[in-house]
């Protein structure tokens, strides 16, 4: 039997891991080999990924039971960028640290991240529950692992244990939900499921949709079942918790879109209420919480919280413009936030990830700090930059189906965003530094990846009115 | 090619591209530049008027109208849509013609002038945004446009008023400037859009060929009552009135054009005396058909002026301050010019001896009054006080001001052969046939009035004993590029009289009136020399108090020991001292007071609770956020709880 073309990003992200992780057995610890070839796989993956067409339709069925259709093409991108920009920011861990952030074996990290990666590929590949459920935990074990990767740091395996033992609620939540699915409809496939949701409905479907949407709740951190985030993105390392705020949460993001969009389909307007109420309670809860943080990973993991609820209200759309403007905003969503971890961990190499130690960074490396208020002001969306225009969308996206009252509270709700984001910027421009500062020094790979993420927040702002390719969904 | 249309073009892209350029590229650089471009560009924009005026005049066509360009610029609804253009009738032509030349004048005046100013680039480039927008305002083709450009004069007016910013005498002066103003032109708003919704159309063709029998049945809601639509077209029209009445610095909006003295003076020459105070006169010249069927509108445009007129005309024979004899005399002047338009209503018929003679008017006004002006700012210049006081016996050191000086005082005495005499009598005859006596009593009264103050200033300025240390060392003397433009205004003072009547009276017509027109009226050949005789007491009776060889100047120039009524007049009415007392007991005390404190308890109040709300419950976020693993995996059964009973599920 002969592998269709469109299918080798996926193979060879399953067999990447292995050579990674194997190339390491031939040679030395010093050996520069594994991140090579890791690079050089991660790269190939994603412009073979660029080179399939994109069709509008059903999309590819392979075995009947693993599709690649648009959106889970361009959802591959986003992990695979997640994935590479991850491995960049955490070169320099591995290089040379101070003595609490030394971590060690790069090419099992590298591995850890593509087998998470990978399971982020068969979440949108899935076609039937059983596949999805195994898709989302590969997604999430690895992530408990990285979590606790540097051993002698105790505050990583305090946020490892927390997030492993949560993480294993909302697993045995999820799987309930899913056996009261198969119960109410008597087959694991999305087409069979979603024939039955549309002859009717029964109570045993609201449970297994209450289930779901809660064991979800986890991965994406919607409230309240966001506790973990704040705890575990402070104790891992930072790379780890830039991978988990983007890749995790896109594949979790990934997850429901696949589940409303899917077999849920026909009862999307009786569970509008409650994405509306998740969405809402958790963009405000996320934003409050970001107010009142001194600690600069605290506080980017409440500022996610509040992404997750802003990328909620898309979901009440109409199917191609929620998948349009979600993939859309995950794209600027993965660059702005990596761009600023970066400058988190630049900085964090140097001194504590504390607000303070931002003080003063104009002065020091400008480019820096044009690069922290570039990702800043995204993040808040404040136009020409890429996150304005992806914040409209998914509010245009939820608006369009008359959900005013979520989009109006959203957008207020984004002037508290705006207060601790610009508190940011200003820690960074107007603050006057206490005492002496250490110096500051990129190297060559931290300064171009810097300045590539810069030009690309802005790009990602104006490109889209360039070509109409990423926007049909909102041709009409 | 250059036809009419490009040097149309041009007339106005030429200010706006000196704008443009000096304000961006030049004027912080290089101020002798700066002003050279000005200059130039100026002088090339007057060139295409005075050409395209010329064209117009000789090629037959003229006194129809033309539209040069026109386009869209925002479609409101329907037919209602404001456009942008080029109007030319002979109205415009002539206010094109008078705005560019004396631009161009005073744009090499400013040369001398603002010589040692360090801002001198800023200066020329705000000049030459307030000559684009007048000449905006002038050929505009409809209401709309006409109130944009309007604004724009009066935004260029407040700059250039402030232009010395660090003197707060010129800062509290261009405030009042732009503030009073602004509150004439919100009812000049208000009238456009009662107007404008009434008749559906912004343009003047539409609005002046307007008939009120067709409106007599029809009623428009105000809001507050019901009015016909008929009554609503005199209310718009007295509320465009009233935009003109504080533009043009009528009684008693005039307060802020004597302090808008503070600016620069070829600043005051062009905007405070040629051609901005003259926008209102021409507005009402411009919608004069409509205004005339309007009604009674008419009549208040009449008084407005006749009272302005001698009102200011006393202060001015009081007053010490060279450019605020100027700035009351201006004053009057406009009310000639309205009370003029007024006058043509003759009880429901129309004539249009007044029209013509207040367009008049204004063409010849604008030379004598811009070319008094910079005289004034030449004498200042020279002996650095504006005060009569330290002047006189100034004319063997300036023989060639004096000359010209001489020339303009008579001009505006409305003495013959010189330009002011045709314009000024043809007012008082139009007072005189349209049949209002006391109008045309006062009108007399005033020219003597103005005879009287413009040949105090001048005696006292030029004649008489040196009364000043710099004069009597004699380090006064002529500075070439301010003396160059007042000589040559000094001509069309001599002779836009005799050689513009023949013009004036062949041309300019109101176009359109709809209403009977008397037959010809009888000229009174008596008028003129009445005019002249009443001027020729006055100068004699200036002569008598501040140039004769008996004439106590000294006891003259002393404002101390004087009765009450001077007192009052010299006060100038304390008319400053009343709006100061309303302003600040009523509006900064009453209103502004309490909707500051609306503004720092309600409203800031409650945005500061909002804060505190909102940071407390980030706090209590925060202390939710524990650590305890206990808790947080309780959170997970509260959550599924929460959702199942407030997720709205069907269950």
């Amino acid at each position: 039997m002969s592998i269709p073309n469109y299918l080798f990003p996926d193979i060879l992200l399953l067999i990447f891991p292995f050579i990674v992780i194997g190339s390491r057995l031939f040679c030395s610890t010093q050996s520069k080999v594994p991140w090579r070839i890791a690079n050089v796989g991660f790269i190939a993956i994603f412009i073979l990924l660029n080179l399939i067409p994109l069709a509008s339709g059903e999309g590819r069925l392979f075995i009947s039971n693993w599709k690649i259709d648009d959106f889970g093409v361009l959802m591959r991108e986003v992990l695979i960028i997640s994935a590479i920009l991850g491995m960049w920011l955490s070169k320099d861990y591995f290089e040379h640290s101070g003595e609490r952030q030394q971590m060690h074996q790069i090419a099992e990290f590298i591995g850890a991240i593509a087998f998470a990666t990978f399971g982020g590929f068969t979440v949108v590949s899935a076609c039937d529950l059983l596949t999805f459920f195994l898709g989302l935990e590969m997604a999430t074990i690895p992530m408990y692992a990285l979590t606790a990767w540097n051993k002698k740091d105790q505050l990583g395996s305090e946020a490892a244990t927390k997030y492993i033992l949560m993480g294993s609620v909302a697993t045995a939540f999820e799987l309930f939900g899913f056996s009261y699915l198969y119960g109410f409809a008597g087959s694991l496939h999305f087409s069979e499921i979603q024939y039955a949701i549309s002859n009717g409905t029964n109570p045993l479907l609201w449970v297994a949709v209450l289930f779901l949407f809660c064991g979800i709740g986890f991965k994406l951190t919607l409230f309240p079942f966001h506790t973990w985030a704040p705890d575990v993105y402070e104790g891992a390392p930072t790379p780890v918790t830039a991978v988990i705020s983007v890749t995790s949460k896109a594949t979790a993001i990934a997850f429901l879109v696949v589940l409303v969009f899917g077999p849920l389909a026909p009862i999307q307007e009786q569970i509008a209420p409650l994405i509306a109420l998740l969405a809402g309670t958790t963009l405000f809860v996320g934003n409050l919480g970001a107010l009142k943080q001194s600690r600069l990973r605290r506080f980017m993991a409440y500022s996610s919280i509040a992404q997750a609820g802003y990328i909620m209200v898309a979901l009440l759309g109409p199917a191609t413009m929620a998948k349009t403007a979600i993939i859309y905003y995950l794209f600027v969503y993965a660059v702005s936030n990596y761009l600023a971890f970066f400058v988190f961990g630049i900085i964090g190499h140097y001194r504590e990830e504390t607000f303070a130690s931002l003080r003063g960074l104009s002065k020091q490396d400008v480019n820096l700090a044009i690069a922290l208020a570039i990702s800043m002001f995204s993040l808040a969306g404040i136009p020409p930059l890429a996150g304005f225009f992806g914040k409209f969308h998914l509010f245009f996206s939820g608006a369009s189906t008359g959900h005013y009252a979520i989009v109006a509270f959203a957008v207020l709700n984004n002037v508290i965003a705006l207060f601790y984001y610009i508190q940011l910027i200003k820690s960074a421009w107007v603050d006057e530094p206490e005492g002496n500062l250490s110096p500051i020094r990129l190297t060559k790979r931290q300064r171009n990846v810097v300045i590539l993420l810069s030009v690309m927040v802005v790009a990602l702002g104006i490109l889209p009115f360039l070509s109409n390719n990423v926007f049909a969904g909102f041709s009409y | 090619m250059i036809n009419d249309i490009t040097l149309s073009y041009l007339i106005f892209l030429l200010p706006l591209l000196t704008f443009v350029v000096n304000g961006l590229f030049l004027g912080n650089r290089n101020a002798k530049a700066a002003a050279a471009f000005a200059i130039a560009c100026n002088g090339l924009a007057a060139a295409s008027a005075i050409t395209v005026a010329i064209h117009y005049f000789c090629s037959g066509y003229a006194p129809q109208k033309a539209i040069m360009f026109d386009y869209e610029f925002l479609p409101f609804a329907g037919s209602l849509v404001a456009k942008i253009g080029m109007l030319v009738d002979p109205l415009s032509i002539m206010m094109l013609v008078v705005v560019t030349f004396i631009s161009f004048m005073v744009n090499i005046y400013s040369v001398g002038y603002m010589r040692e100013d360090r801002a001198e680039g800023r200066f020329f480039s705000l000049l030459s945004l307030f000559s684009f927008s007048m000449l905006g305002l002038v050929a505009a083709t409809n209401l709309f446009q006409m109130f944009i450009f309007w604004e724009l004069v009066g935004v260029s007016s407040y700059l250039l008023i402030g232009f010395w910013y660090h003197k707060p005498s010129a800062v509290s002066a261009s405030k009042q400037a732009f503030i009073l103003t602004r509150f004439a032109d919100s009812f000049f708003l208000l009238g456009i859009v009662l107007v404008s919704y009434v008749v559906g159309s912004f343009d003047f063709s539409t609005i002046n060929a307007l008939s009120l029998h067709a409106f007599q049945a029809s009623t428009v809601n105000l809001g507050l009552c019901s009015v016909s639509s008929a009554e609503a077209l005199f209310i718009g029209s007295v509320l465009i009135f009233t935009g003109g009445w504080g533009k043009s610095a009528m009684f008693p909006m005039h307060i802020w054009l004597p302090n808008a003295m503070e600016g620069p003076t070829p600043v005051s020459s062009i905007i405070h005396s040629a051609t901005m105070v003259v926008a209102g006169v021409y507005l009402v010249a411009r919608l004069f058909p409509f205004f005339a069927a309007c009604g009674d509108t008419l009549t208040i445009v009449m008084w407005v002026g006749a009272f302005t007129m001698v009102f200011a005309a006393v202060i001015a024979c009081t007053q010490k301050d060279i450019k605020r004899i100027l700035a009351y005399s201006t004053l009057s002047q406009l009310g000639y010019m309205m009370f003029a338009l007024g006058a043509c209503k003759i009880h429901q018929v129309y004539a249009v001896t007044g029209w013509t003679a207040s367009t008049f008017h204004i063409f010849t006004h604008a030379f004598f009054k811009c070319s008094l002006f910079l005289i004034a700012g030449s004498l200042i210049h020279q002996v650095h006080t504006n005060d009569l006081d330290a002047m006189g016996g100034l004319r063997k050191k300036m023989p060639i001001t004096y000359i010209c000086t001489l020339i303009s005082v008579l001009a505006i005495s409305g003495i013959p052969p010189f330009s002011g005499f045709f314009s000024k009598d043809e007012i008082i005859l139009a007072a005189f046939q349209g049949h209002h006596y006391v109008v045309f009593a006062v009108a007399l009264f005033t020219s003597g009035l103005t005879a009287f103050y413009m040949f105090r200033m001048f005696f006292l300025a030029f004649h008489g004993e040196p009364r000043h240390e710099g004069v009597k060392a004699g380090h006064v003397h002529e500075d070439f590029a301010m003396t160059l433009p007042i000589v040559v205004l000094a001509v069309p003072a001599l002779l836009s009289g005799i050689l513009g009547k023949g013009l004036f009276e062949k041309f300019f017509v109101p176009g359109q009136l709809h209403v009977p027109q008397l037959l010809k009226l009888a000229h009174a050949p008596w008028i003129p020399f009445a005019a002249i005789g009443v001027a020729a007491i006055a100068i004699a009776i200036a002569w008598f108090f501040y140039a004769s060889p008996k004439a106590k100047v000294q006891r003259a120039l002393d404002s101390t020991n004087r009765s009450g009524i001077y007192k009052v007049i010299y006060h100038k009415f304390y008319f400053d001292e009343m709006y100061y007392a309303v302003v600040r007991q009523f509006i900064f005390g009453g209103i502004a007071r309490v909707s500051r404190a609306f503004n720092d308890y309600i409203i800031e109040g409650l945005l500061a609770f909002c804060v505190w709300f909102i940071h407390k419950l980030g706090d209590l976020v925060r202390t939710a956020q524990a650590g305890y693993l206990p808790f947080y995996l309780g959170t997970l059964i509260v959550g599924v709880l929460l959702w199942r009973f407030f997720g709205q599920l069907p269950l």
